[in-house]
This record gives C-alpha cells, structure tokens and sequence, in this order.
C-alpha cells in the first residue's frame, strides 16, 4: 500500500504549506505524524515515563506524513475505511491529543461534535450543565449567559431542561450536546458522524445548523463514510489510508478512487468458493448437504463487493446423501442489522422447478441469478434455505444462517435506503399566465 | 510547576466552576444538605472516642508530662483534638482518593475537549478545602463551651495552614493522579495506604505515645523492644495535624519548627509532583 500513496499527495511541500499559512488558511497540517506507545504491561510504561531502563514499547504510527491545507470557509470531507486514521486526524487538528512530529495550525476556535454530551453531569439539570459544559469549551461567563437561551430553545428540550440530566433519553442527551457544541460559534467544526443520533425531525434541523454555519463562512472538516453525506456537503475530499492521506481533491474523483479500493480489497483474494458453515446456527437432518455458497459478480468472478445495479448470482452447490422427496433450496438476503429483505426459491414461482428422485452420490449447483442487484450501499448477508417439501409443513434438510456477507456500493448514489425503485417522475407546473407546462423523468 | 500554576490560574474561572459543581454535587438529592459536612465527622468522632478512649484508654496525658502538648487530658477536650485532626485528615485523604483518579474518572473530557487537567487536583483540593471550613466551627463552639480557652489571635495562623495544607495535597495529587494514568493501580495502593497514614498519624492517640514506645514496650517483654519515635520524624501529617491541633483546640501558636518542616515537605512535593504531572500531561489524553 505505502508505494501507492507517497505518489499521489497533491500539495505535499511543507514550504508551501508554510507560505500559505497566513490567515487565509484555516487548518494547516504540516507533516504531522502521531506515534502510540504500544506497551505491552502498563508497569512498563510507568517505568519508562520515570526514565527508569530503556525504552521498552512497539511503535503504531496511526498518522504519517499528512499534509492538509484547510482554506477558511471550506466544506471539507474526510474518508477512510475503519481504522484508517480518521478519528486520530480529527484528535490532532481538535488539539486533544498533539502530534508525535510534524505541526498543526489552527486559526481560530475549533468544537468538534465528537464531544457531545461530554462532561455532563448526571445529578445536574440540564441548564446548569450547559453552564459548565460552556465554560469547559472555553467561554467566558457573560458569554454564556448570553447563550443560554438560544441553547434552551435549539435543545427543544421544554420542562425537561430543569430536570436532572440522568432522567434523559439518550436522544434528548445528545440533543442538548448537540445545541451546546453549535451555539458556541466556533470559527472550525469538526463533525465525526455525529449525526446519525436523534429523530428525523431533529437531524434535519442539525443538518440545517451545518448548512447555515457553512454558508456563514465556517469552516467544516466532516469524517465519515458515508460517502453520499460527504459527496452532498463537501466540495473537497481528503481519503486516508492506513494513516496516510492517499487522495484529495474534488469530491466526485476522490469518492469514486474510494470505492474502487474498497472493491479491488473486498474482492482480493476470492478465486475460490467460500466454504459453507461458520459460527452461525446451522441445523436440518443431512440427506443434502450444502457444500458450498459463492456470488459471482457480473464477469463470471466470484466477489463479495457488488455495485447497485450489477448482475448479482448466489450459487450453491450441493451434494446428496440420502433419499428425500421434494427439495427446495431458498435464498434469504439480509441487511447487517438482520432486517430481512428479500426471501425466495426455485418452487414459489410462476413456473416452479421440481427436484425429484434425487439420488446419493449426486451433486450439482442451485443458482439465482438477480439481473440488477436493486440493493443500495451497504452491508447484507446470504442464509441459504434447503428444506423438503414434500410434508404437510416443510422439514429442514440444511438451514445455514449467514453463511456469505457481502457489500454494496453504490457509485452513483441516486437513491437513499436500502433498495432501488425504478421510477418515473413528473412535474405539472400550472403556471400564473394560466399556461401548464409538463416535465417528465422516465426511469 | 509554574507553567502548571500559570495553566491554572488562567482557567480559574473553570476552577471556580468545577468546584461550585462539586460542592453543589455533594448535595444534590440529599435531604439534609450542608449539614453532612458536620454529622459526616461527628460520628466519626464518636467512633473513635469509643474505641481509643474508652476501650484503648488512649490519654493526653496529665498536665505537663509531655511539654509538646499544652493541655490536661480531660474527655472533652479529648473529644475536639481529636475532632480537629479528623477534619484536617478528612479533607487531605478524600482530596488524595479521588485526586488519585481524577484523570482516569475525567477521561471523557480529557479524550474529547481540549481540557486542562491541570485544573484537576487543585479542584478536589478546594473543594474538600471548603467542606472542611464548613466543619471547623464546630471545634471553635466546642473550644468555648468545654474550657475558659477562648479564640484570639492565633487563628491568624488558619489561612497558613489552609495554604500550606492545600498546596501539599494538590503536589501530592498530580504526582499519584499521572502514575494512576499510567498503572491503575496506584488507586487501589493508595487506598490501603490511606488507612495505614491515618493510624501512624497522631489523630487518636497523642504523639507521646509513639514517642514512648521505646519504654513501654521495652517492659513486659524482655528484650523485645520496637522503638517507633521516628515515624513521626517523617511524616508530614503530623507536622501538619499537631499545628492545627494547637491552633483550632488550645489556642496557641503551632510548633513553628513543625510548621517548617510541613513547608519543606510542600514544596518538594509540588516540584516532584508538578514535573511528573507536566511531563506526562501531553500523552494523557492517549493514555486513558
């Protein structure tokens, strides 16, 4: 990986990032690097930090060699696969935590919603923890009671407000941190998918704080990887990679390298047929065995990353060991977080496939092919379903849950949810003058 | 240590508010408030009257035995000697306790928010400081009801105690709240160690007990002998429990060259325990 990212960095020279950091510039990362001490007993860091023998820790570089060159005013998105080095970027331009070499520039006051809620006390009501967790950010007394209000108000917290902070939803909690965090006006917002907490109703009034912060000239420095959030609110796009800023430029061009590494990485190294069973719950009575379950991706090649709207195949194979009277083999498809989205097999159709006289020693392949994969970004999971029907109620021969997990991008990003609808769109504008004017969008 | 006490003074007013939370948290949801800073060492006081004065028959001794100790052993003024070095121990080992652990029980701010542990220390410190005020009349009613003593000018010498008192908690404090960062278990250490300090500190028994020891024991068991007079010789405590005995209970000026040795003690303990602190602080919020 590391021959690949020292060639691209766009405006790597420390130099130039030093001439340019004037007060146009609102972050300037000048090489910065962050090392952790990995000890492997905390008694050998006690002894270390008391110079007290030799150094006795593993380095892990989380960050290394990032240059970043924020302008004042900028929407900037930070991608990165999990563990890339996002969190730990977000810490050393925040100031939390400093870097090991390398310096970070920052002008003006920077929040970062990675702290919501931090440093509420329970016991105390929320109004008295809006006091605090102002004066923890660094805002004077009149300041603060200058906010209180529109805080109160943002929070939509009502009576509640007077209330301990112990008796809060986690929702209202987050609310409260969120109303705190924006209304300190800071010059620099960090926002670390912070976002997804809340209802509808208020997310859509955060996303609404965001915008009005940015067009009133804030900085944002947004972490995610939801890339459709990124590609909507920033203009520039910086993607790290094992601790290393591989790509930065335009949203569009840096969304899509992102998706072509998630996708060569997901399908490395999948020549052969994933073996079926796991850690998850299998049972049924064995006359057929399911020996293995693969998706093969549109060129024929197994994958286990799919983009919206490939052809998409689950082919089992099996092998018969025993007498049975009517099998069926069904395939299940769910979201990550179990929701069920589609079921089916080869005899609920208009025209069933009927196995019959199926005899041991006898193996083959069941194969469902999807023409266009309707799925939208994210993560699902294959249980494979054999059962015999040839009973009043059908009998488990081999029922696998979860025996392939694969991932869906979504390049173009058209649709939000789970699934694709292919649909037409068409706006009737009757017009003052009394003219109608007709505009359609077929899918 | 100055760039420490610079750091602190320019968040005072996130000191002030750390420790106006603390005060109000210590209350919050309880029925009788305030009065808990009192009842908390009343009973203690109980406590230990019953079991050093009347099972251990612990005693001041009689008038002028011990020229260090200016008064006549009667059970009232037993009673607020006691009273006195359980305040001053009260606030010194709840301040060590929870100091101890501050960082690793702050650790989400400190993870998160720019936040000056620094503050820390000094804010327990203050805090516990204040609580123990809010105890201390008490001893002064105590003074004026049980002896014909009455308060004079010697209380002058409360805020250079109180002073004294809180810097060398708060040098303590960051030095065992950056190891406790470091190795956990410095906590559970410094719990043991706690009760260990308390009873080699002179609080329940006087210091002429300890300093005898070398006689009394010497008797009954032959040759078995366990002088322990050097204890006291080392431990700041009680340079520091024996002035505000003096002060708050007799009335008297505190032994000053106690008082120069507990100056001593402070200072080395806040230049140790401010160069540990700033040295680590940097890395504090990668290691909890």
């Amino acid at each position: 990986m590391s021959e690949t990212s020292s060639a691209v960095p766009a405006n790597a020279s420390s130099a130039a990032a030093a001439s340019r950091s004037g007060s146009e510039q609102a972050i300037v990362a000048d090489g910065v690097s962050k090392c952790y001490r990995l000890y492997q007993k905390p008694m050998h860091r006690l002894l270390d930090s008391l110079h007290i023998g030799g150094p006795r820790y593993r380095e892990f570089w989380a960050l290394r060699e990032v240059y970043l060159d924020v302008r004042k005013g900028a929407t900037v998105g930070v991608i990165g696969e999990n563990g890339a080095g996002k969190s730990t970027l977000l810490k050393l331009l925040s100031g939390v935590s400093s870097p090991t070499t390398g310096s970070v520039q920052v002008n003006g006051r920077v929040t970062s919603l990675i702290e919501l809620g931090a440093g509420f006390h329970p016991e105390f009501s929320g109004i008295e923890n809006i006091g605090l967790a102002c004066s923890i950010l660094g805002m004077l007394p009149d300041e603060i009671a200058e906010k209180t209000p529109q805080i109160v108000e943002f929070s939509e917290l009502g009576d509640f407000i007077h209330r301990p902070v112990k008796d809060y939803s986690s929702g209202m909690y987050v609310r409260l941190g969120f109303a705190v965090a924006t209304c300190v006006e800071p010059d620099i917002l960090l926002v670390d998918e912070a976002l997804s907490v809340g209802d509808e109703h208020f997310r859509g009034k955060c996303m609404r704080r965001l915008n009005e912060f940015a067009e009133g000239g804030g900085t944002t420095l947004f972490v995610s990887h939801d890339l459709g959030a990124v590609k909507q609110m920033c203009e520039h796009v910086v993607l790290v990679h094992e601790g290393r800023v591989v790509e930065q430029g335009p949203a569009e061009r840096v969304a899509d390298a992102y998706l072509k590494r998630v996708k060569m990485r997901g399908n490395d190294g999948l020549s052969f047929a994933a073996r079926a069973g796991g850690d998850y719950p299998q049972w049924g009575s064995g006359e057929i065995a399911v020996e293995s379950v693969e998706l093969i991706g549109p060129g024929g090649q197994a994958a286990r990353v799919f983009s919206s709207g490939e052809q998409f195949t689950v082919q089992t194979r099996y092998r018969v060991q025993g007498a049975v009277r009517e099998p069926v083999f069904g395939v299940g498809i769910y979201r990550s977080d179990g929701t069920y989205v589609n079921g089916s097999n080869h005899e609920w159709r208009a025209q069933p496939i009927q196995l019959t006289g199926l005899e041991p020693g006898e193996t083959g392949t069941v194969e469902m092919i999807v023409g266009s994969l309707p799925l939208l970004q994210g993560e699902y999971y294959i249980s494979t379903f054999l059962y015999d029907h040839g009973h009043p109620t059908p009998v488990a021969i081999d029922h696998r849950e979860r025996v392939v997990v694969f991932q869906v991008v979504d390049e173009l990003h058209r649709q939000h949810g789970m699934v694709t609808l292919e649909s037409d769109w068409r706006v009737r504008r009757e017009l003052a003058g009394g003219e109608v004017c007709e505009l359609e969008s077929q899918s | 240590m100055l760039s420490l006490l610079r750091s602190v003074l320019r968040n005072r007013a996130l000191l002030r508010d750390f420790v106006v939370r603390d005060l109000k948290s210590r209350y919050v949801g309880s029925a009788m408030g305030f009065f808990w800073s009192v009842i908390f060492p009343v009973v203690n006081l109980f406590v230990y009257m019953f079991v050093f004065r009347l099972v251990l028959k612990a005693r001041w001794g009689d008038p002028g035995s011990d020229p260090t100790y200016p008064g006549d052993g009667s059970p009232g003024e037993t009673a607020l000697v006691m009273l006195a070095g359980i305040l001053a121990w009260a606030a010194f080992a709840e301040t060590m306790s929870r100091g101890t652990n501050s960082l690793v029980e702050n650790a989400n701010l400190i993870k998160k928010v720019v936040f000056p542990s620094e503050i820390l220390p000094p804010y327990l410190t203050i805090s516990s400081i204040v609580n123990m005020l809010i105890g201390m009349p008490i001893v002064l009613f105590g003074v004026i009801v049980f002896s014909d003593r009455r308060p004079g000018l010697e209380l002058l010498a409360v805020p250079l105690l109180l002073v004294l008192q809180a810097a060398f908690t708060i040098g303590l404090t960051y030095l065992l709240s950056a190891l406790n960062a470091m190795v956990r278990d410095v906590y559970h250490i410094i719990g043991v160690a706690t009760t260990v300090w308390m009873f080699a500190t002179p609080i329940f028994y006087p210091a002429k007990m300890v300093r005898d020891s070398y006689q009394s024991l010497g008797g009954g068991f032959g040759s078995f002998m366990l002088p322990l007079g050097w204890i006291l010789e080392i431990n700041p405590m009680h340079w520091l429990i024996d002035s505000w005995q003096r002060v708050l209970v007799f009335q008297l000026w505190p032994q000053w060259d106690l008082v120069f040795r507990f100056v001593l003690a402070t200072v080395l303990m806040l230049v140790v325990g401010g160069a540990v602190f700033r040295d680590n602080r940097k890395s504090f919020p990668d290691l909890l």
